[in-house]
């Protein structure tokens, strides 16, 4: 019996899922050099900085939400949501003459209680993630426009606290404020999903829901602790986006949304058995921030734009579940 | 050698398959003959299901060949070899769940209006040739428009079964058939091959209920570590003999002995009921004790252990665990309580087939882990390899998905899952479908070993030699109720399936092997 070297299939294989993998980093280095080849605006530091802040914070905190609860199973379509009934309540403390602890406050129980329903609908009562979430969309639309009169923004720019204004163009070390909170909420989510109980559980559930219950997973527990992190989170970036512009426009927070779910799945092909994670996640996010800017900086409009991210999302997905079918085969 | 045998139908030579650093196969040959039947044994995770996959397609081999009907077949799909007149019946089911009988029976050929020609379907055809087709093979009436999701394991079986003979099979390989079907389907079933192979069609059969290979089989070839080791004439090998080719020593008993002095009650049920389920239950479970529970379809025992792990409560009733009342609402609360459950469907219940071995295993017993809030993934690591020592898990490794270990190592993991968390009340539901028998040794032994450490087990099991062979006592139910209560030291098979019956003597009823 002849030994045979391992086939040229099963060695395609192997190579074509490492490759995989590290096609997100990859297609980041090629989409940075070519924007700073292309742009001398692109690769100056305050540039960088800009994206950071303005591009990426702000929809990484929604993505982060996402993360958790595409872990379990579900989707989010509310994360817009709770972050702008989040910078709606502490707008409306601030022009009561409410002081910045009082408008955050505010602000993180108007998210909570998003978060809470959300976890009512879907671990209380079953209901499916996408429909749950999408039912409080709409009524949180609603509720914007109708605390609006029809969708009117509310400016906050005499006496906006100062405490809040720092929260948005303070530094501390010279790392401006919002980047600082970014990194530790991610590193605190990236440690619940990789490293505890909780996050086990969560991928458990996502995976298989019936072998995670008859393991004992409590799973409705889990359900409600994650959506009303998301929720959180979003609420976090709702102030945030307040405290940069000192504005509220109604409905803002729903560009969180897609690049919230567009970045989770992107990220999940960096992940070794295609799940959801903080790294993956952070590395989607920086990706359309930067796709945007660049291609902003190099003369493409809005819409352009869009179509480009668009065209990223199906391409990376695209190879990725397609490789990682065949490996399967 | 069965005389009547003719040329070679399938002929495999030199088979190599590897999964990374897995030998799945190791130059496995096989040549099953016209009118033959052909027996293939093994261990789990001895590649029998690789081969089969391999023949139709579903896997490329790194090297051998695989000829039919003496023709060399290369590229072999599925599509090719049915055209070549081979057809095969998957360990794992492999139907298109959402739809009905008869669209599964004839998916690919529906009987078209107007003789055949036209290309509209014709459905009320189509639903009466499956229920002729069903009934006349299996006896068994099944409507041609009930989807196959609300059909059991062996009724499914059965559609999937009936789909291949209406191709008029030339060669026909079934891995392991048998595994949910209930006694009288698999003696049809038999029937069944045995007319095929006299039309002269080659059958190979893949099966770990060795008794049935002996009967049915007239060359069976051992298969171990995807090598075939032997083939051999059952007619002059014992069951025995057979064993200690698969696993290459002597087995020993099939069973532990036991010197168990039951001790304290750990599990008392008094009056338990569920309405539609059970009723009016009073059975007590000591620590140390194996408790046989057993019962025909609909008997109420597969309700009993849902409701006692908290997945379908009862609603009358008390329960005492370790003397306090308890009634556990949820499967959670249960293995608060621990409690842990083998639940009999593997793969939807007892596994997660996308996680790792390690995340599968510690799923129930995860808080042991936790170190400051986070999961100590040294200690992890290390519990699970031993538990996989300890179980003889064959696996690449800790890391390795469920999903790529063979049937029988899926259920030591679904096993090995409460071994370590504490639990002192075990529930399992057929803990050893698809178990090769040196697994079966091991997890008797294990099971043995959990109740002289003080642990109480629940076996609910429909094959007798099992629970005459561990339990202690046997409690039987009939339609809800528990109507008889055996020592399992000196219950017959008649007695316990008499009882399974409502007592009507003399007829042997389904659902139970003997
Ligand atoms: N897709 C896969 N990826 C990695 N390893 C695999 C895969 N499929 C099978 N294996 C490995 O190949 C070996 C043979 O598996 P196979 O399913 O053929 O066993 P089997 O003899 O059918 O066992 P059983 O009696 O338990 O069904 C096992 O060690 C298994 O872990
Ligand atoms: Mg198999």
């Amino acid at each position: 019996m002849s030994v045979a070297a391992p086939g040229p299939a099963a060695l395609r294989g192997i190579d074509l899922a490492r490759a995989v993998r590290v096609m997100l980093p990859a297609v980041m280095l090629v989409i940075v050099a070519c924007f700073a080849a292309a742009s001398p605006t692109f690769r100056s530091g305050g540039n960088l900085v800009h994206v950071l802040i303005n591009d990426v914070t702000l929809p990484a905190l929604a993505s982060l939400g996402m993360t958790l609860v595409v872990s379990t199973g579900g989707i989010d379509l509310s994360v817009g949501t709770a972050a702008d009934l989040a910078a709606l309540a502490a707008a409306l403390t601030v022009t009561q003459g409410g002081d910045a602890l009082l408008a955050l406050s505010a602000g993180l129980a108007a998210a909570l209680c998003v978060g809470v329903v959300n976890a009512i609908l879907v671990a209380g009562f079953g209901i499916a993630p996408f429909l749950a979430t999408l039912g409080i969309l709409f009524i949180g639309e609603s509720v914007q426009q109708l605390a609006t009169n029809g969708g009117a923004p509310i400016y906050v720019v005499s006496n906006f606290p100062p405490l809040l204004d720092r929260l948005a163009h303070g530094a501390m070390l010279s790392i401006p404020i919002p980047l600082i909170l970014l990194a530790m909420l991610s590193a605190l989510t990236r440690l619940l999903l990789a490293r505890t109980a909780y996050g086990r559980r969560a991928h458990a559930t996502g995976i298989a829901p019936a072998v995670a219950r008859h393991s004992g997973v409590p799973v409705r527990r889990v359900l409600a602790i994650t959506y009303i992190l998301s929720a959180s989170l979003c609420g976090v970036a709702g102030l945030l986006l307040l405290a940069t512009v000192k504005s509220y426009v109604p409905l803002s927070g729903n560009a969180f949304l897609l690049d919230a779910i567009g970045a989770v799945f992107l990220g999940t092909t960096i992940s070794r058995d295609a799940r959801p994670n903080v790294p993956g996640t952070l590395l989607g996010v920086l990706l359309f921030g930067v796709l945007r800017n660049g291609l902003l900086l190099v003369g493409w409009n809005f819409y352009w734009q869009q179509v480009a991210v668009g065209l990223l999302v199906l391409v990376v997905l695209g190879v990725s579940f397609g490789v990682r079918r065949r490996g399967r085969e | 050698m069965n005389d009547q045998a003719g040329e070679a139908a399938l002929s495999l030579q030199g088979l190599v398959k590897r999964f990374g650093a897995t030998r799945a196969l190791d130059g496995a040959s096989l040549v099953v003959r016209r009118g033959s039947l052909h027996g293939l044994i093994g261990q789990n995770g001895a590649g029998k299901s690789t081969i089969v996959k391999i023949l139709n397609g579903l896997l490329q081999p790194d090297s051998g060949s695989i000829a039919i009907d003496g023709r060399q077949v290369v590229d072999a799909s599925p599509r090719l070899i049915e055209r070549l007149g081979v057809h095969i019946i998957h360990q794992e089911p492999m139907l298109v769940p959402g739809f009905t009988v008869a669209e599964a029976l004839f998916l690919g050929d529906e009987p078209r209006l107007g003789a055949g020609r036209s290309p509209v379907v014709s459905w009320r055809t189509m639903r009466r040739c499956a229920e002729e087709a069903i009934a006349s093979r299996f006896g068994l009436a099944l409507r041609g428009d009930t989807p196959l999701d609300q059909l059991g394991a062996a009724e499914r079986q059965i559609v999937q079964i009936t789909r291949s003979l209406l191709k008029a099979p030339r060669v026909l390989v079934f891995d392991e058939p048998t595994a949910s079907l209930v006694r009288s389907e698999a003696n049809r079933l038999f029937a069944i091959i045995r007319r095929l192979r006299e039309e002269g069609a080659a059958v190979l059969y893949v099966s770990h209920y060795l008794e049935e290979v002996r009967d049915l089989c007239d060359t069976v070839t051992v298969l171990r570590n995807g090598r075939d080791v032997a083939t051999l004439d059952p007619a002059r090998t014992s069951v025995a003999g057979m064993a200690a080719l698969m696993v290459d020593r002597d087995l020993g008993a099939m069973f532990p002995t036991r010197s168990s002095l039951p001790g304290a009650p750990l599990l008392e049920a008094r009056g338990l009921g569920r309405s539609g389920a059970f009723a009016d239950l009073s059975f007590t479970l000591r620590a140390g004790e194996i408790l046989g529970l057993t019962g025909l379809v609909g008997s109420g025992a597969k309700e009993l252990v849902a409701a006692l792990f908290g997945l379908a409560p009862a609603d009358r009733g008390t329960l005492l665990l370790h003397g306090r009342a308890v009634m556990p609402a949820s499967p959670s609360e249960a293995v608060g309580l621990g409690i842990g459950l083998v639940p009999e469907d593997r793969r939807r219940n007892g596994v997660a087939l996308d996680a790792s071995v390690a995340e599968n295993a510690t799923l129930p017993g995860l808080v042991r882990f936790v170190r400051r809030f986070l999961l100590d993934r040294g200690r992890e690591q290390e519990a699970v390899r031993g538990l996989i020592a300890r179980l003889a898990i064959k696996t690449p490794g800790p890391d390795a998905p469920v999903g790529a270990l063979s049937g029988g190592n899926q259920q030591k993991v679904s096993l090995a899952k409460w071994l370590g968390t504490g639990a002192t009340l075990f529930l399992l539901d057929e803990p050893t479908v698809a178990v090769d028998v040196a697994a079966k040794v091991e997890i008797y032994r294990l099971l043995a070993d959990l109740a002289a450490g003080g642990a109480g087990i629940l076996l609910l099991s429909s094959d007798l030699a099992e629970l005459r062979g561990l339990a202690d006592r046997i409690l039987v139910m009939h339609r809800g109720r528990l109507v008889a209560e055996l020592r399992a030291a000196d219950a017959t098979a008649d007695e316990i399936l008499t009882a399974a019956s409502g007592g009507a003597a003399g007829s042997a009823p389904d659902g139970i092997a003997a």
